[in-house]
């Protein structure tokens, strides 16, 4: 196994970007980067230790009811997930609201249970899924900060934008905050991306 | 690829279950004080901001919450309570409860001892959109009603009507705030839950 090809969820294999998976919940929870964040993160502990969990089980679970204990193992952590979040940070559970018990259905963490843990080691397993969640992260930072900073002129819940700006006339730009300008702002990053691999062939 | 016998099958996710539901509720259990602690504070900071106290911390909303404010007994079994407002004087926070655009909207409102004047409002909502109906939570929003009559100058209850800047002129200043532009049915909404307030003696 190369090294190289774990990094490629942050660049050239990205799940959202290139696979296009997870963008459901990438286009709900950007509007701001506090969510964006904790999301991610949440993600990627679900995605690391699912992995890790189905690649240590690999050789027992039966193909034949492999999916089920998938979804089992995966719905778990994110009840977990989801428990410790309203248990700690109370106020952006809120606001992640739904999102988070979709997780489980998150098309990310199933698609590498199937393509990675079930035929690899529970440490590589792990590391995938480390990186997966961080492709997947990355992507919702860079939309989060974006749209919270042109919409609302904040950044993680700081204002940003100098009150003088106001004052001559700027306002923020309300369509950011709507979920239609992420599926613009993904797009847009599909397109660059892309473009780039075009001149790299 | 190996044969599992069904006897395996059943045997193995029936373990796997009763492992994972252990698990589970171990953890729930053992995180629910936390979350109720959280749960208890959100609410009493929506009273609170109600009240006209702006510097909370959450850590401590319970705890203030508890030395100013009293239950107070209500016909229909709604919330309501006793508060020593910020400024010092005397409230009663009513609770209000209604529909947005997508999903549950509710509030509490704070009236003075004479039954009419607001000193304060909290809303909160399950699911409207950001940036339009929910901002109703917004201080822009709630600090209209500041010093807004409940009543008409003969006593009678008219609620503070949420309108459209220069719809239905008839209803006086006092007895009006501004809609949120680009958020119709959620102040539609909140019109209607105001209307539909509990006061107990209107």
């Amino acid at each position: 196994m190369d090294w190289k090809s774990y990094f490629g969820p942050l660049n050239r294999n990205n799940p959202i970007l290139v696979q296009v998976l997870g963008v459901c919940s990438a286009l709900a929870v950007t509007a701001q980067l506090k969510p964006a964040v904790v999301m991610a993160l949440s993600v990627t502990v679900v995605c690391a230790f699912s992995n890790l969990i189905i690649s240590l089980l690999r050789n027992t679970i039966p193909p034949r009811i492999r999916i089920i204990v998938q979804l089992l193992v995966v719905s778990t952590l994110v009840i977990a997930v989801d428990q410790f979040l309203q248990a700690f940070v109370y106020d952006i559970s809120r606001m992640l609201s739904v999102f988070v018990g979709l997780i489980i259905t998150n098309c990310i963490i199933m698609g590498r249970l199937e393509a990675f843990a079930l035929s690899h080691n529970p440490i590589p397993s792990f590391v995938d899924g480390v990186m997966n969640g961080f492709g997947y992260g990355l992507v919702l930072v860079t939309v989060g900060v974006v749209r919270e900073l042109l919409g609302s002129g904040t950044l993680w819940g700081h204002p940003i934008i100098p009150q003088a700006f106001y004052d001559a006339g700027y306002l923020n730009n309300g369509l950011m905050i709507l979920p239609p300008m992420a599926l613009i702002l993904v797009g847009t990053l599909i397109w660059i991306l892309n473009s780039k691999k075009d001149k790299a062939k | 690829m190996k044969n599992f016998s069904n006897t395996y099958i059943f045997l193995y996710i029936s373990i796997l279950v009763i492992a994972v539901v252990s698990l589970l509720t171990f953890l729930t259990l053992g995180l629910k004080p936390r979350q109720e602690v959280n749960e208890r504070a959100d609410w009493a900071m929506q009273i609170l901001r109600a009240a006209g106290y702006k510097q909370v911390a959450v850590n401590e909303a319970a705890r203030i919450f508890d030395q100013q404010a009293t239950a107070l007994p209500t016909t229909d079994g709604s919330e309501a309570y006793s508060i020593r407002c910020a400024d010092g004087s005397q409230g009663r926070v009513v609770r209000v409860d209604g529909k947005g655009l997508w999903g549950a909207i509710w509030g509490y409102v704070v009236v003075a001892e004479d039954g009419s004047t607001i000193k304060g409002v909290s809303f909160a909502h399950k699911s409207e959109t950001p940036g339009l109906g929910a901002n109703i939570t917004d201080e822009r929003f709630t600090s209209q009603f500041v010093g807004k009559q409940l009543r008409d100058m003969a006593g009678n209850f008219t609620s503070v009507r949420v309108l459209k800047k220069g719809k239905s002129p008839e209803v006086a200043e006092a007895n009006r705030v501004d809609a949120i532009s680009g958020a119709t049915l959620t102040s539609q909404g909140v019109d209607e839950m105001l209307l539909k307030m509990n006061l107990e003696d209107k």
